[in-house]
């Protein structure tokens, strides 16, 4: 990998992700009651992502093993993540269930979680689209 | 200059299996029947593009019906449905689409289904190869397992919005955001129908071996997939298409599973294509 195409350090890219959730319109229009926490696990680098109302409150850059708790997570590939960061995703890189059913990605612990919030979550894991992959 | 759009809707009763429905259809266009059948969960809005396409409309009557318990068409009238776990069979499914078909007294149709519709395409090829001039299946397989899930209903969350978001992802990131949105907004409107329907696609439906007993003189069989479908792959289509007599199949990049509804504009490229090819097999078995 070059410099040029380096990924921004973690804090910078977890700064960036709160940053477009919290002035997108569509999660802050339909976000009243999302709230949840999940492990975005890219096998390099993990966050925990905490959201409480709509609006992401904190995250969690390379958390040790019992440093923050989570609902669910979100594992998968440098590789595969990095896919979700191009403005126009590959084939099975273009969502979670796309890339669950195709690729190598898991999703684990409370899914019914994920399932209460899964319109704020799509949308958030789009915007990986505009700020590019979380490593 | 007038915005009535050309597009009627109708209504008509029939019985199947001994069961009464009566069925909503829309419809545009003289010509060969085109029935076509919307995906698992949807109603017959996403062939709102195709139902106003002048081309097409020109030489194919398109009609697009609502499948009994979705949009416009109500659950049996002679039955407790409520008291019954929906499950939608191979069998009720195609003796509904033949029913259909004879009520509307239609000649020589073209089948064509997207999804659970590519699905019943196949079956219809398979069980009624003289009923049907050719099938169109779009996203179909021989076999589409994984997708018959309790999450679809689950009482803990919302189940429109499970079902909604649940098939965002089948859409490709090209299509027109307004129509992907669209497509949102019909699944959120058939949770209850939805789990129901898939226990055709991912359990009841499963062609595997029997692809060679399909008579692809008879009745051709065309299959088109987006290349962002992750359920019915493009490979999963071409290897269905390969094993069938005359089977054709053709790739769509830049689209995903719901192509009529999520991009009209690049799908009919591909289902102008489809209705030639049908036409050339005809031709050419006689």
């Amino acid at each position: 990998m070059t410099a040029a195409t380096r990924a921004p350090s973690a804090q910078a890219w977890a700064d960036a992700f709160a940053e477009a959730s919290n002035t997108d319109p569509e999660i802050q229009a339909h976000g009243k009651y999302f709230t949840c926490s999940y492990l975005l696990d890219a096998t390099e680098r993990s966050y925990v992502v905490e959201v409480q109302s709509g609006r992401v409150v904190n995250v969690a850059v390379d958390p040790g093993p019992l440093d923050v708790a989570y609902d669910f997570a979100i594992r998968a590939s440098a590789e595969t993540w990095r896919g979700f960061g191009e403005p126009v995703p590959a084939p099975m890189y273009h969502g979670i269930w796309a890339a669950t059913f195709q690729r190598d990605m898991r999703l684990e612990g409370k899914v019914l979680v994920l399932m209460q919030n899964l319109r704020c979550i799509t949308r958030q894991i789009e915007l990986l689209r505009v700020v590019g992959a979380p490593v | 200059m007038s915005r009535i759009s050309p597009v009627t809707g109708h209504y008509v009763t029939l019985e199947v299996d001994g069961l009464e429905y009566k069925v909503f259809y829309l419809e545009n266009g003289t010509g060969q029947p085109l029935v076509c059948q919307h995906t698992a969960g949807c109603h017959n809005h996403q062939w709102r593009g195709l139902l106003e396409d002048d081309e097409i409309t020109a030489d194919y009557r398109v009609i697009a019906y609502d499948l009994p318990r979705h949009g416009k068409s109500d659950p049996p009238e002679n039955a407790e449905w409520w008291k019954e776990e929906y499950k939608l069979t191979a069998d009720h499914y195609v003796n509904f689409i033949v029913a259909l078909c004879d009520a509307l007294e239609l000649e020589d149709p073209i089948f064509m289904g997207s999804s659970f519709g590519g699905n019943v395409a196949l079956q219809l090829a398979l069980r009624h190869p003289d009923r049907f001039a050719g099938v169109l299946s779009v996203e179909g397989a021989d076999y589409s397992p994984g997708f018959y899930l309790d999450w679809w209903q689950h009482p803990h969350a919302n189940a429109a919005q499970v079902c909604a978001s649940g098939v965002w992802d089948l859409m490709a990131p090209q299509s027109p955001e307004a129509d992907r949105w669209k497509t949102w907004f019909y699944y959120s409107q058939g949770s209850e129908a939805f789990k129901g329907d898939l226990h055709f696609y991912s359990v009841d439906h499963d062609l595997r071996g029997r692809l060679g007993e399909i008579d692809g003189d008879r009745c051709p069989v065309v299959m088109l997939t987006g290349e962002y479908d992750y359920l019915t792959t493009p490979e999963d289509s071409a290897r269905t298409a390969g094993e069938i007599k005359n089977g054709a199949f053709i790739a769509m990049p830049e689209i995903g599973h719901f192509p009529m509804s999520e991009n009209h504009a690049t799908f009919r490229r591909y289902l102008l294509q489809g209705l030639q090819a049908l036409q050339d097999v005809k031709a050419k078995s006689g």
